[in-house]
């Protein structure tokens, strides 16, 4: 984040009330719905698992939810008809929008580069008080942790997905594939809900990040948060925005020559024809 | 409790002669598939010296018993002890038919039923002796061998049996904390030999590796997660929040 310390008051003035968009809404609609179908499958899911060997659920946990259900099965039943639901939409979300939003996204927001890797190596330290002056690398629309973190949900949902579809359909697919399935569900969950506890904390209460949370309602964050936690994307932004200008003003500059040539010629006419007279 | 019901069955080894009766009349009433049973005779052989010779047969099936291993591995809680009657029962609606429980019964008194995706057991026919009758095993056992009631009630016909016999057997499995507790008793025969004795139950590969190195590393996975973000939320809340962050 070089150099943004130093921005003057007026110019710090102007960035902030200038807004960038940041996140379609087709991305934010699909972030959305995710963010219900989690609420209710990952509660319903924990109190799923009450195998006492395995011990991985508090056991008033399970009864609540069973109790609120009515029995195991229509706990179950629940739990992977909404399941359904999810894969059904994501799946639909991720193949009607593949072409126009899907690859655009993963060629220009997912990849690391030498700075993300930087960023790696310096993050976690100051995370834990050191290098406190170290300066970070200018990051990407989305920062190193982030882009890891992308790749953990990527394989996580395929992971949770494929096992669910599993033990769902489950005369259609043999015990050993459903014995499998169930601890690589459970662990997919759990690798995503790990970075999740970040996820939510970074994006919902962490002061510093606050114009992300809204930026997920209205898809767009201020220059000035692109400029200090963004800024290779803030850079490529103003670049695009300097081209737009440019194209613009050239188009303006096209049109303006053609007027006057057609306004000349019709001059010319009218001098001929005064001529004639 | 002394209250509760614990249905068990009491199995007069000296009185079945392999008719296997019971075997059809179960798979009748349960609509067992034709390719399983959910009850078996094991044949001892003949024994002894001519002319005191003896054949014995043990007739077996779910045992129901007090801590039962199936229980402890279902992962749902498909397969569950009944609280009110003490019979091991699955829920096959909940059930999705990974056999883990088939794995960890030490008798293997269940079976994969393929065709429906879930396991499937001796129910103590528990239709049946909620409307007051037997189960369908101990209503056609001719020779009178088969006894179903409950246990802890000293006036049911089992309790009587198990009072007035010559000699109490079961099929108890007790080993490294594990002690199943059946609630088969076999009377006026021995059934304590190799070929009944319960195997170990087994963990599959899935199952131990989940509790072994997958919960253990997502858990710390998760709490070194929450710790990071509880210091971060701590230092906020002691910092308290400017009006124009950056």
């Amino acid at each position: 984040m070089s150099g943004h310390k130093n921005i003057s008051l007026m110019e710090r003035k102007k960035l902030r009330s200038k807004m960038i968009k940041k996140h379609n809404l087709a991305n934010i609609l699909t972030h959305w719905f995710n963010v219900a179908m989690w609420l209710m499958l990952l509660p319903t899911g924990i109190a799923v698992i009450s195998s006492p060997r395995l011990g991985l659920a508090p056991v008033w946990w399970q009864e609540l939810f069973r109790n609120l259900f009515g029995s195991t099965a229509n706990l179950i039943k629940f739990h992977y008809t909404l399941g359904l639901l999810w894969i059904f939409v994501l799946s639909f979300n991720i193949l009607l929008g593949f072409r126009k939003y899907f690859v655009p996204f993963a060629a220009t927001r997912m990849l690391l580069d030498t700075d993300d890797i930087d960023w790696l190596k310096v993050k976690p330290l100051q995370m834990l008080g050191l290098f406190k002056d170290k300066e970070l690398p200018p990051q990407d629309a989305y920062n190193a942790g982030q882009k890891l973190y992308s790749y953990v949900v990527i394989l996580g949902t395929l992971g949770i997905m494929s096992s669910g579809i599993v033990m769902t359909f489950k005369t259609v697919f043999p015990p050993v594939l459903k014995q499998i399935a169930q601890p690589l569900h459970w662990m997919s969950v759990g690798a995503i809900v790990a970075g999740l506890i970040i996820h939510v904390y970074m994006g919902a209460v962490f002061p510093e990040e606050k114009e992300a949370f809204f930026s997920m309602f209205s898809g767009k964050v201020s220059a000035w948060y692109a400029r200090a936690h963004h800024e290779k994307w803030y850079w490529q932004k103003v670049k695009e925005e300097m081209e737009w200008e440019d194209q613009v003003e050239r188009e303006l500059a096209d049109n303006l020559a053609e007027e006057s040539e057609s306004v000349a010629s019709r001059d010319d006419g009218r001098v001929s024809t005064a001529a004639a007279d | 409790m002394a209250s509760k019901k614990r249905y068990g069955f009491v199995i007069d080894v000296s009185r079945c002669i392999d008719c296997r009766a019971c075997l059809v009349s179960c798979s009748v009433e349960n609509s067992v598939p034709m390719n399983h049973t959910r009850i078996w005779v094991k044949d001892l052989g003949v024994q002894g010296e001519f002319p005191n010779l003896e054949h014995t047969f043990v007739p077996y099936n779910c045992m129901h018993c007090e801590n039962p291993p199936c229980v402890e591995v279902c992962v749902s809680g498909a397969t569950y002890k009944d609280p009110n009657n003490g019979l091991v029962l699955v829920d096959q609606e909940a059930c999705i038919g990974c056999g883990f429980c088939v794995e960890a019964c030490p008798y293997d008194a269940r079976y994969l039923d393929e065709s429906r995706g879930v396991v499937d057991k001796c129910t103590g026919c528990i239709q049946r002796v909620e409307a007051g009758q037997e189960p369908a095993c101990v209503a056609t056992c001719v020779g009178g061998s088969r006894m179903f009631g409950d246990l802890n009630d000293p006036e049911s016909e089992v309790s009587k049996a198990l009072k007035n016999a010559k000699t109490i057997q079961r099929l108890d499995y007790e080993k490294d904390g594990l002690d199943t507790d059946p609630n088969i008793y076999y009377i006026h025969g021995d059934v304590l030999e190799s070929g009944l004795a319960p195997r170990d139950p087994r963990y599959t590969v899935a199952e131990t590796g989940w509790k072994k190195v997958l919960a253990p590393a997502i858990f710390a996975g998760i709490g070194a997660s929450f710790l990071v973000q509880g210091t971060y939320f701590t230092k906020q809340l002691i910092e308290g929040e400017k009006e124009f962050d950056e």
